[in-house]
């Protein structure tokens, strides 16, 4: 696992440790597709971070909201001491889910409630289309998150406006194969209108280049990336044991699940 | 009034080009040439009110000022927690303009009929409803609202005050009239019917066409009595907690005629159903004597 991938993941577990709460197994499975986006793909830096034409993450799988924090630390936009002061305070703007109303720049959305993301998003991507904007919006959703009735309706949006600028992550950790006969996404969102791509979604190199792919095609279909990913990938006992969907690590786990990382 | 709303949003779409449009597949003959013209910002966008709410969110996040249409019941209850989360919690603003307030849909049963719509909307911080009388109030408190970055839900009815037409201030009651011995809040189209009763008695009577935020201040400033009569056309007590707190400290006492809370399961016309479940000038009359007479 590259350095960078170490760092965020290790953020993500101080600041979980801090705020004691989250949900560390969703985090760590979608933290390279996210660092990637920022990294190589999205016209966006904290100097940008207001423009009227930068490109738009939302977040749509709220449970992996804290995957946000790390990601804009390492660009430059917030400070791992600041959030690490307060995340989860009384009157904190930093908590496991976001408030946009408490942010000037960075934060995009407010996520929690599944199936409101993407939506959202395809909003975004059709007023970026009537304003002649050439701002970008890239939406992250988990598989489960697909079970919503409100993807399905996004996704008849989607393809009636084709909305080319618009490009939905799924991140599939295998969660909805646990709960339902799913049947292919793949397939699912291709009869939708959507370009649909597949990439190993740990692999940073092969993120970027499915993403540059993404963004020259404007064809007028509105992109698919299905990221196949593990949950709480970067650490042998989180990818073992499903407590870790949702709990927070004492001062002691800390240092044991740091430390896997950092061996990963 | 549903004339009204839609001439307006053609007229909206045509000329400002920083506001859309979304129906949800109703409406659409009316304004068919802007449908025609400007099929970016002006849509049927098939029939699925949640994710539509979501999408218009969006688009508001980008600065645009999105206006919704469809049958109260789906744009409300269907909705709630888009309303919540995306544009409440978000400070995000949008027009919602429904038809088949309460039960303007007579013969369609429960899955039509609204009468707990203020107390939903009300329920969300941050929301506004309106409930025009007539048209010329629809277009009033739709100019003065539409831009104000806020959910605000509007409530067209069918039957609207042929009578009264009185100019209306988004936010503000109107004093109809003054008197000593009751104050009667008359809410949207009931005000023909409750002037029918209190235009020759010593009674104030004070007209909402907002119901969120509520006036609070011309009530108190016009309820001398203590007792409060309220006619309003959707759940007994949706303006309850309004009501005391613009009388908070006061002795009170309170009669009502609006709907009562529980599912209708009747057919017919609007005007049996009004019969029926008594709004209706006799039982306004009688309520106000008790009133008066206590």
């Amino acid at each position: 696992m590259k350095q960078i991938s170490k760092t965020l993941r290790k953020e993500a577990l101080y600041l979980s440790h801090k705020c004691q709460d989250g949900n560390l197994q969703s985090v760590f499975s979608c933290l390279d597709i996210v660092w990637t986006l920022y990294d190589k793909i999205m016209n966006w830096s904290p100097q940008k971070a207001a423009d009227e034409d930068r490109d738009f993450f939302i977040i749509s799988k709220g449970q992996a909201t804290l995957a946000l924090y790390p990601v804009l630390i390492e660009k430059g936009m917030f400070s791992l001491e600041e959030i690490g002061s307060e995340i989860g305070t009384f009157h904190s703007r930093y908590c496991i889910q976001t408030d946009l109303t408490k942010f000037q720049g960075g934060i995009e959305n407010n996520a929690g409630s599944l199936g409101h993301g993407l939506p959202f998003a395809a909003g975004i991507a059709h007023a970026n289309k009537i304003k002649r904007s050439l701002s970008r919006v890239y939406v992250l959703c988990g598989d489960g998150e697909f079970c919503e009735g409100t993807m399905w309706e996004t996704c008849i949006f989607a393809g009636s406006k084709r909305l080319d600028n618009l490009c939905v992550i799924i991140d599939d950790n295998n969660s909805v194969g646990a709960m339902v006969e799913f049947g292919s996404l793949s397939a699912k969102l291709a009869a939708f209108g959507f370009e649909v791509f597949d990439v190993d979604g740990h692999d940073m190199q092969a993120l970027e280049t499915v993403f540059l792919q993404v963004g020259t095609a404007l064809n007028g279909k509105p992109k698919a990336v299905i990221a196949h990913t593990i949950r709480g990938y970067g650490s042998q006992t989180m990818t073992e044991q499903d407590i870790w969907f949702h709990k927070a690590p004492n001062a002691e786990e800390l240092q044991m699940l740091t430390k896997e990382v950092e061996e990963f | 009034m549903r004339r009204a709303f839609l001439n307006r949003v053609a007229d909206m779409i045509r000329n400002e080009t920083d506001t859309t449009f979304f129906t949800v597949d109703i409406g659409m003959w009316a304004i068919r040439d802007v449908l025609r013209d400007f099929p970016e910002r002006c849509t049927n966008v098939g029939i699925y009110e949640d994710g539509m709410f979501s999408i218009a969110a969006g688009m508001a996040r980008r600065g645009l000022v999105p206006t919704i249409f469809g049958i109260q019941p789906y744009l409300i209850e269907r909705t709630l927690e888009q309303i919540k989360m995306d544009f409440a919690y978000q400070k995000l603003g949008v027009n919602v303009i429904g038809t088949g307030a309460a039960v303007d849909y007579p013969k369609y049963g429960y899955s039509h009929y609204c009468a707990e719509d203020v107390q939903i909307v009300k329920a969300i911080p941050g929301c506004e409803f309106a409930a025009p009388g007539t048209a010329r109030q629809f277009l009033q408190l739709f100019n003065q609202s539409y831009r104000d970055g806020k959910p605000t839900f509007f409530r067209v009815s069918d039957h609207p005050n042929t009578e009264y037409d009185v100019d209306v201030k988004f936010g503000k009651a109107n004093v109809i009239q003054t008197g000593t011995r009751a104050t009667v809040i008359a809410v949207s189209v009931m005000l023909d019917m409750v002037m029918r009763v209190c235009k020759d008695l010593d009674v104030t009577v004070l007209y909402y066409t907002t119901l969120e935020p509520f006036d609070r201040e011309t009530l108190a400033a016009n309820c001398p009595s203590g007792r409060v009569l309220i006619v309003e056309p959707e759940y007994e007590g949706s303006l309850l907690y309004d009501v005391h707190r613009a009388l908070s400290g006061r002795t009170l006492r309170i009669a009502h005629v609006a709907f009562p809370r529980e599912i209708f399961r009747n057919y017919g016309t609007y005007e049996e159903k009004l019969e029926y479940y008594g709004l209706t000038e006799e039982h306004a009359r009688a309520e106000l004597t008790n009133l008066m007479d206590f």
